[in-house]
């Protein structure tokens, strides 16, 4: 592990906590460990109701919630050249040096990228999730999608499934996508103490109840299940619009080693699944998106998304229940997948970002030509007049006039953690 | 993966393996392009390599389409000119009536005296709805101007037209597995809002009543009737299908020359041109599958 120069990034997101979910944690638990490689970054999102403004998270992590509302699904109102003004001032003040944005369907995250590319930053995109290509919604989702990349300087996917899908939806060169998957927090995510009875199987489902998470596949399989198999219990955690049948299914049934089941209809990376390993569970899922490259056939039992074939599925997992360790698989979980190693193969990818070379406006909008006939010259003409107002905010504000803000520094607190990261490396070799 | 590991040394390099567990797998660069890339992915599916005679063929049933609602315009045209009077209008009802009730029974599977009866009855009350609300639509646009009337009406028909369910017909023969889709029912209330803005320009009640009862009867039960024809045997719907555009093209040569000239245009697009330009253009249809692609489920979702 050479000793590299230390980057300045700025990660940028509509999905940032207090909202909760895959990207939001990923952005936090990534930050956490680029701060501990003694990195800095600063996560720029939109204000959640009450908390707007600069907020320092945990190892002093500046978060910048802009004061505009969100108007569908937590993305804030799309304006184009609207967050010029305030993206330039956030990285001028703190000297970024590199932006990083997060999914495709946020639109905070398109607009950055667009005006740190006009003002000569170096850019890369994180894709979390899997898009089709035939519905009205897809198709423009994808061109926004294709503007974007035309000019990102490298691209990260979270699978290899992701990787083929985001390399088709934007026409990528395949070389310029990295995948670097999720991980787990292992330390958060422990199996239970004492082991239950070995009579009664729990069987654990914590979903959103809606059709993409699969939740009528679980109103077929349920009642199969508990026919076959007498001493499983269904534990059943989550809400939605689906939970009125899962309600009926079981008024018309009736009805410590655990497991866990996942049905979703599609998923890029699958996250749930690597906290119920990291939980010792052994786990039942569909075969769908990127899930069969998320674990070893011994940790996980896959099925096609087919009642018949889950029911299967979850006799063969009953089956192997006895002869699991949940103490064994939470440590083998912790060799697999570790943030600290997320954080260090994405700072190889910031390298190679960082050493590309720079390109004029003219070189930049030959790369938007190609996207269409009538969307190439649509694209150039969104970043031309980008560029104009870039120049015309500079001679207004000068970048002089921006105070830059000094460092904090958390001498105590690094050292130790870079002690403690290097040896899990050693460990990864 | 803990075997590899230990080979780390050897001078054969460890197998690339589409696998995200690990961390990042040696010997090869997080970017690495594998020969199995894209090797999921599936292109063009569903699309149906399509021939052209057939889809020629199919495409008279459009044109007959297009040739029953230019008919309906005729009798509205010579109705508002008081070229028919409301005794023909009514003796053509009958006569449509009865015509399109033979050929359903004609075709029909299953027949028997309940069914029978309660079509019967269906019909009568129809028809005594209609002729207690004509009053109604007698006196119901009286008071906008003709020009907005004849706009709206050809915009409902134009909208029609092109929403129209050209594979089946909306009102569906019992026994039927589908339901109507959204655009069909949008289609038919458009071209009954049409019929009832033109009989409310009509002079008294019994034209009110014939024209409307004329009009909801083709544009409710012709697509059902056609239907029949097409089931029951495809020379006989051909044989239908061409002599009804025949007759349709010579009425409207006798109305006016310029709508002849635009009607046989647009039943030289639909029948010729049109197949023709849809095989050109498909060769650039560029469907794809993969794994990214969300399941489908094999059950219906029975609520």
């Amino acid at each position: 592990m050479s000793k590299q120069e230390k980057h300045r990034i700025l990660m940028v997101s509509d999905f940032f906590y207090p909202n909760f979910g895959g990207v939001e944690n990923h952005i936090y638990y990534l930050s956490q460990c680029l701060i501990n490689l003694g990195h800095k970054v600063v996560v720029m999102t939109h204000a959640y109701q009450n908390r707007s403004g600069v907020r320092y998270m945990t190892g002093g992590l500046k978060v910048y919630y802009v004061p505009w509302k969100p108007f569908l699904m937590q993305n804030t109102l799309p304006t184009f050249y609207g967050t010029l003004p305030i993206v330039r001032t956030i990285l001028i003040r703190e000297k970024i040096s590199l932006v990083h944005g997060h999914q495709a369907f946020s639109t905070l995250c398109h607009e950055a990228l667009m005006h740190a590319r006009t003002m000569g930053y170096k850019v890369v995109f994180t894709d979390h999730s899997l898009y089709g290509f035939g519905d009205v919604g897809s198709i423009h989702m994808n061109k926004v999608l294709q503007f974007t990349l035309a000019d990102v300087t490298q691209a990260i996917c979270v699978s290899h499934t992701s990787k083929e899908n985001t390399v088709l939806r934007s026409g990528l060169p395949p070389e310029k996508v990295f995948v670097i998957p999720n991980a787990v927090d292992t330390a958060m995510f422990k199996p239970a103490p004492g082991r239950l009875s070995n009579r009664e199987i729990v069987i654990i489902v914590i979903s959103r109840l809606v059709y993409r998470k699969g939740a009528d596949l679980l109103v077929e399989v349920i009642p199969e299940v508990c026919r076959l198999h007498p001493n499983v219990r269904f534990i059943i955690g989550g809400d939605g619009p689906k939970r009125v049948r899962l309600e009926e299914m079981r008024e018309k049934t009736l009805s410590s080693r655990s497991s866990r089941y996942v049905g979703s209809l599609t998923e890029a990376f699958c996250i749930a699944i690597l906290e119920a390993a990291s939980c010792g569970l052994l786990t039942v899922s569909t075969r769908v998106g990127g899930v069969p490259e998320v674990l070893p056939d011994d940790m996980v039992v896959l099925a096609e998304p087919d009642p018949n074939d889950m029911v299967q599925a979850i006799t063969r997992a009953i089956h192997i229940l006895p002869r699991i360790d949940p103490q064994e698989m939470h440590t083998r979980m912790k060799t697999l997948y570790n943030w600290h190693d997320v954080a260090r193969r994405t700072e190889i990818v910031y390298d190679r970002a960082l050493r590309c070379s720079s390109q004029n406006l003219l070189e930049r909008l030959s790369r938007y030509l190609p996207c269409g006939a009538w969307a190439g010259k649509l694209f150039c003409l969104v970043m031309i007049i980008d560029f104009l107002f870039w120049r015309l905010l500079q001679l207004w504000q000068p970048d002089r006039n921006i105070e830059v803000v000094p460092d904090i520094h958390l001498t105590n607190h690094m050292q130790d953690k870079t002690a403690r990261d290097s040896n899990m490396y050693e460990h990864l070799r | 993966m803990e075997a590899s590991i230990g080979r780390r040394s050897s001078p054969t390099q460890p197998k690339w393996r589409k696998v995200a567990y690990g961390g990042m797998q040696p010997g090869f660069q997080d970017n690495h392009t594998d020969e199995s890339f894209l090797e999921d992915m599936i292109m063009n599916a569903s699309v149906v390599k399509r021939d052209l005679l057939k889809v020629m063929l199919d495409s008279v049933s459009i044109s007959q389409y297009v040739c029953i609602v230019a008919l309906v315009v005729l009798v509205w045209t010579y109705t508002l000119r008081s070229s028919f009077n409301e005794n023909s209008l009514m003796l053509l009802d009958i006569i449509l009536l009865g015509a399109g009730f033979f050929v359903f029974l004609l075709t029909a599977e299953m027949l028997s005296f309940d069914l029978l009866l309660s079509y019967v009855l269906k019909i009568f009350f129809f028809i005594t709805g209609v002729y207690f609300l004509s009053p109604i639509y007698h006196t119901l646009t009286r008071s906008i101007s003709s020009d907005s009337i004849w706009a709206l009406t050809a915009s409902l028909l134009v909208l029609h037209l092109f929403l129209h369910n050209y594979s089946g017909s909306t009102v569906k023969a019992p026994g039927a597995l589908e339901n109507p889709t959204f655009t069909s029912n949008i289609s038919l209330n458009a071209s009954i809002v049409a019929s009832l803005l033109i009989a409310s320009r009509l002079p008294s009640r019994l034209h009110v009543f014939a024209i409307v009862l004329f009009s909801l009867q083709v544009f409710l039960f012709a697509p059902l009737v056609s239907y029949c024809i097409k089931k029951c045997s495809f020379r006989l719907h051909l044989c239908f299908s061409f002599g009804l555009m025949a007759a349709t093209l010579f009425f409207v040569y006798r109305l006016h020359g310029l709508l002849f000239v635009l009607l046989s245009g647009i039943l030289v697009f639909v029948n010729l041109l049109g197949p023709y330009w849809l095989i050109r253009i498909q060769e650039y249809k560029f469907e794809i599958n993969g794994p990214w692609d969300e399941a489908k489920l094999c059950f219906n979702i029975t609520e």
